[in-house]
């Protein structure tokens, strides 16, 4: 029994690659059976995401190869070889377990600790389920993989801290502000950024948006966009006061909003804050506004030096998650190995009762008129006597392929109690 | 000097003490300072404070207020009972890493004050000190509440203004939940205090114990003072819905004056119905004469 991931990402492979490799929801069930239909032992899971292509495939030993896979691939999508294996990557048992462990607590992403891959990891493994491509090896891996980052991303901080200008702004929006309901958003300039900035608000419950732009038509289309409202430019000074969040992102050469304005309106606020984001260079706001009591700017620069610590931060649990990481590959393998005697043990019992059975039965003919009451009691001894014998044999057997002896301990079993696996009629 | 009998007090004080650290360290270093040692050490301070309150009830068979020392432990009691009751009712994140220590540093001020010289005059009738006190003492650990919760609103406040965005920044709520409490707070003691202070003047209008000049008494006239203070500060809010800084801080004086108020007019000489032992004493032997 092995595992194998075959695979590229987004640092082995640039997109023209990934893409033609890519499976999407229509040809992802095709693939797999076409895939079990080849080989039919084999237990496979495909994860194909917008940074990843891979297949984690488990066989008997030695029956699987990565050019098979590989030209799997390639006959799938009807490509050439060289096209694409030169940016491939593959590993093969505790390196491949160690491999998806890494992706699916999001170690290996483009954005490190980011939570989306881990339920696209569960979404492959569900398809694959559904098309009955699993079986023990491939449901324990992909079962383990998932516990596993759980357990990295609670116990590390590895996804705490926000790692985009856009959700760092929220996130301060969310330290001034008890929740957005009955907010009022004010956006000047029509910016790509403000754009997503006001996706992240609404997605948190803004509803109240106002839109200032100086080509009425954009401001109108943003507005349309998140239920808002497009006012004229001109009219900004108006709603200055009534504005709780401010995003500015113009391209003005000069400041748009000035800080006696943003006085006047902190005044008619009577001290509710308010919160300015300048995210527009050259600069919208007043630098001076920042000064005025309850009044909280922040510009493109600040935003960007608390995405960049966050980063950092990230990057320094990465060495925590690797020895979380490297422990339950660890665990894991010791599990694959104990799986791997099970089967055996299983022979070894099947044999034994067998012989058992075969001995009774030869027994029965000659006690005639023993009473059926008795005749239980005689098969229940010798049935208990067989468990008991084989009690302590299964459970060190089991204990040492834990240690990774599990193969040794196999063939010597067979060897012992001449005992052979059915498919291998060769050996009988 | 701490007499024995007040070691259960002192025990609690280490306790409070054991649950400021923690509630601190606990945002510094969450995974050495675990949040449920404060959250405990704390609980069980109160359990050993509440049972100290209760013995020196019977041990006087009067409401534990007969001197300073009895009445600022059972204050502070009061602080920890309306704490947890609001942390049950508005589960109030990080508010412990500010109002324990405050807490703590009562407690041990209150200690100083055993053994002090000033006693209640035993024979004041139940009903009314009763009436006048409860009130007065819940309203201001409501106070007591709301002045930690305004240093936890400029220490935010601070911390977004200066762009400092550590541990704790992340822990501490937003202003404007941090802005909700506190005006439920002083909105809850204000009533009770304005009760405490209506039952007060009745109290002396009918029984005259404070003497033919009562209102230059300084704990009426600086009770008086708090009570102005707290309803400009309602007033600010409820006429001119004002918000910010400006209600931290005014909150942050109230609560200096309540303070002062409830303690400081001792060392200003003001009994308040509080008599020198050593001059009851000498009534009670003129009085045996």
């Amino acid at each position: 029994m092995s595992i194998l991931v075959v695979g590229l990402n987004h640092k082995s492979a640039p997109v023209e690659v990934r893409e033609k490799l890519a499976f999407n929801a229509n040809n992802m069930s095709a693939a797999l059976s076409q895939f079990l239909h080849r080989y039919q032992t084999a237990e496979t899971v495909i994860l194909s995401t917008c940074n990843r292509v891979e297949m984690y495939v488990s066989s008997l030993e030695g029956t699987l190869t990565v050019e098979d896979i590989l030209s799997f691939f390639a006959d799938f999508h009807k490509i050439a070889l060289n096209d694409f294996s030169p940016y491939m990557y593959h590993y093969k048992d505790d390196r491949a377990v160690n491999h998806l462990f890494f992706v699916t607590a999001s170690l290996d992403s483009m954005v490190l600790g980011e939570s989306q891959i881990l339920s696209q990891v569960k979404e492959a493994y569900t398809t694959a389920t559904m098309e009955e491509s699993t079986g023990k090896v491939m449901n324990q891996l992909f079962q383990q993989a998932l516990n596993v980052a759980k357990i990295v991303h609670t116990q590390t901080s590895i996804g705490k801290r926000k790692v985009s200008i856009s959700s760092v702004a929220v996130e301060f929006a969310e330290k001034i502000f008890q929740d957005f309901t009955g907010k009022m958003v004010l956006v000047v300039g029509a910016g790509e950024m403000c754009e997503l900035l006001l996706k992240h608000l609404y997605e948190e419950g803004a509803r109240t948006i106002v839109v200032a732009n100086r080509t009425f038509e954009r401001a109108q289309e943003i507005a349309n966009a998140f239920q808002g409202q497009a006012i004229k430019y001109e009219l900004l000074g108006e709603y200055l006061a009534k504005a709780d969040i401010i995003i500015s992102s113009t391209s003005a050469p000069h400041y748009v909003i000035h800080a006696d304005q943003v006085k006047e309106a902190i005044r008619h606020r009577r001290g509710n804050p308010m919160f300015l984001m300048d995210i527009a260079v050259p600069r919208d706001i007043e630098p001076e506004v920042a000064k005025i009591d309850n009044v909280y700017l922040y510009n493109i620069d600040d935003l960007q030096s608390v995405v960049s610590q966050n980063v950092d931060e990230r990057t320094r649990e990465v060495e925590k998650c690797r020895t979380i990481v490297d422990e339950e590959v660890e665990h894991f393998m010791a599990r694959l190995e104990e799986m791997k005697i099970e089967p055996a043990i299983t022979l070894l019992r099947n044999h034994f009762h067998a012989i058992g059975k075969e001995e009774l039965d030869r027994l029965k003919p000659k006690l005639k008129n023993i009473a059926n009451g008795d005749w239980e009691q005689v098969v229940y001894t010798v049935e208990r006597t067989i468990n008991k014998l084989l009690h302590n044999p299964a459970k060190v057997a089991k204990q040492e392929a834990k240690n990774g002896g599990g193969y040794r301990y196999v063939e010597i079993i067979k060897k012992l109690f001449g005992i052979f696996h059915h498919t291998d009629p060769s050996q009988q | 000097m701490i007499t024995l009998t007040h070691i259960p007090f002192v025990i609690t004080i280490v306790l409070y003490l054991i649950s400021s650290i923690w509630s601190i360290g606990c945002i510094v270093h969450p995974f050495v300072f675990n949040k449920k040692v404060a959250k405990w050490s704390m609980m069980m301070g109160f359990f050993i404070h509440s049972g100290f309150l209760v013995f020196l009830g019977l041990e006087s068979s009067n409401i534990p207020i007969t001197n300073v020392y009895e009445s600022f432990v059972s204050l502070i009691w009061c602080i920890l009972f309306v704490y947890i009751n609001l942390d049950y009712l508005y589960k109030l994140p990080s508010l412990d890493t500010f109002l324990i220590p405050v807490v703590t540093a009562l407690s041990i001020w209150a200690l100083t004050f055993d053994g002090g010289d000033l006693f209640m005059n035993v024979s004041l009738p139940n009903f009314w000190l009763i009436a006048h006190i409860i009130p007065i003492f819940v309203g201001y650990a409501a106070f007591t509440i709301s002045f930690s919760l305004s240093i936890m609103y400029l220490t935010q406040q601070r911390q977004l203004k200066h762009k400092l965005f550590g541990p704790l920044f992340n822990k501490l709520p937003s202003l404007e939940g941090i802005d909700r409490l506190m005006w439920k707070t002083i909105s809850f003691g204000f009533p009770l205090l304005t009760l405490g202070l209506v039952f007060g003047m009745f109290w002396v209008k009918t029984q005259n114990i404070l003497g033919e000049q009562w209102y230059l008494d300084y704990k009426v006239v600086l009770g008086l003072a708090t009570w102005l203070i707290y309803a400009a500060l309602l007033h600010m809010r409820l006429v001119s819905s004002f918000h910010g800084t400006k209600i931290a801080c005014l909150t942050i004086a109230g609560f200096c004056l309540v303070l002062f108020t409830f303690i400081g007019t001792f060392f200003m000489g003001s009994k308040h119905a509080f008599q020198k032992m050593s001059e009851q004493t000498h009534e009670e032997i003129l009085n045996i004469q």
